[in-house]
């Protein structure tokens, strides 16, 4: 149990996500004249007036800053599919719905950054809260049914910031799991009544990974 | 082996439980209290901390009990409720010294039950880790021991910290020795 006794168990701070989700490219519309950027992650541009491009979420940002464009709300983010993918979590009560990766992140740093290049920002947000909400308690009352025969755990659709959030209790718990649950603690137990039961679960450590 | 320098592990065999001498031992009278002469004679009940009954069983020297910590009052707690059972007054490295008591008394079920117990405890308590209010933290943590209340801590950390950076403030932060006006020297 080499993670036990240290309490940050490898993880990235919450800044540190944010950082990886401003890879992802957005649409901007620029209104100034550049040349081509050469960089060593890619090429962008020439830039424009009034011509869409798409960029890094860092560039674009560092450009609206200095009031050089205005940012294109990405597709996902408007107020209608935003609604209708809160109605399917709220209806789904097992599955995730599929949204970027970064959805947080990006929204977090289009909220604080381009106020008002967002139609319609106050009913947006308020929506990506709730649905963060919904997802949030999917995860947790998904976490009561982890019993000691869960080996591996498959979470379809989980966003970036959720999965940081989770992953040192997660792990240390299915660790505490997997201990206590090991053949040593049980094996001698199989000739006994009542461990009928955890004969199946016996099975689990020596096959092969498995979803749940 | 790794975790001979471990804190938890060392203050955890510390824990007392009551041995019974196999052979006689000669020159430790110190470990019984009601030894007249300097040894202690076959078939005495002893008390002696964890590590020592350890290496004891190891030679083939005592028989180890069950600690008090497992006994029949505990388990029948558990089952009726396990989420409210005070296990850290029991001993805060339940689940630690159960895993390490196991091979060495007779008993086979220790694992079953503390199993069980974890369980239990994980559906009921610490599953709402995450989200829990700070009013309703403090009632469940002093029941928890050292291991539920690492995933707790664990839980807590990454969602504060999270929440902190959704407030959203400045990305970089001055460093403290910097904004420290310099002092004339008395």
């Amino acid at each position: 149990m080499a993670g036990q006794s240290d309490p940050s168990l490898s993880m990235f701070s919450a800044a540190e996500v944010e950082f990886l989700a401003e890879d992802e490219m957005v649409e901007i519309v620029p209104n100034l004249n550049m040349d081509t950027l050469n960089l060593i992650c890619g090429d962008f541009g020439p830039f424009r007036p009034q011509m869409a491009t798409s960029v890094p979420l860092w560039l674009a940002v560092a450009l609206k800053k200095r009031g050089k464009c205005t940012i294109r709300s990405p597709q996902w983010m408007s107020v209608e599919n935003l609604t209708q993918v809160l109605e399917a979590e709220r209806d789904s009560p097992a599955q995730f719905q599929p949204l970027p990766f970064h959805y947080v992140e990006i929204s977090r740093l289009l909220f604080d950054n381009a106020r008002d290049d967002i139609p319609d920002m106050y009913m947006a947000r308020s929506l990506i809260e709730d649905i963060r909400d919904v997802r949030f308690h999917k995860f947790e009352t998904g976490l009561e049914k982890i019993s000691s025969s869960t080996h591996v755990v498959k979470l379809k659709n989980l966003s970036a910031m959720e999965v940081n959030i989770v992953r040192p209790f997660f792990v240390r718990a299915l660790q505490a799991f997997a201990k206590h649950d090991s053949p040593q603690m049980i094996h001698h137990q199989q000739d006994a009544m009542s461990s009928r039961q955890t004969h199946v679960q016996d099975d689990g450590p020596r096959r092969d990974l498995r979803r749940r | 082996m790794s975790r001979y320098f471990d804190i938890d592990d060392i203050i955890m065999e510390d824990k007392h439980s009551t041995v019974f001498f196999k052979v006689g031992a000669n020159g430790v009278g110190l470990l019984d209290p009601s030894a007249e002469t300097n040894r202690v004679e076959q078939g005495s009940r002893v008390e002696l901390p964890f590590w020592l009954a350890n290496e004891l069983y190891l030679r083939q020297a005592v028989s180890v009990n069950i600690p008090p910590c497992f006994n029949l009052k505990t388990r029948r707690e558990i089952q009726a409720d396990a989420a409210c059972v005070d296990l850290r007054s029991r001993c805060p490295y339940f689940y630690e010294l159960g895993c390490k008591v196991a091979p060495l008394i007779g008993d086979k079920t220790i694992g079953s039950f503390l199993l069980y117990a974890f369980m239990n405890r994980f559906k009921d308590i610490l599953s709402k880790a995450h989200s829990a209010a700070f009013a309703v933290a403090p009632r469940f943590l002093p029941l928890l021991t050292k291991e539920e209340m690492q995933l707790y801590e664990a839980a807590c950390s990454s969602m504060t910290g999270f929440k902190k950076w959704r407030v959203g403030g400045s990305r970089f932060e001055k460093a403290s020795i910097l904004g420290m006006k310099k002092r004339s020297s008395e």
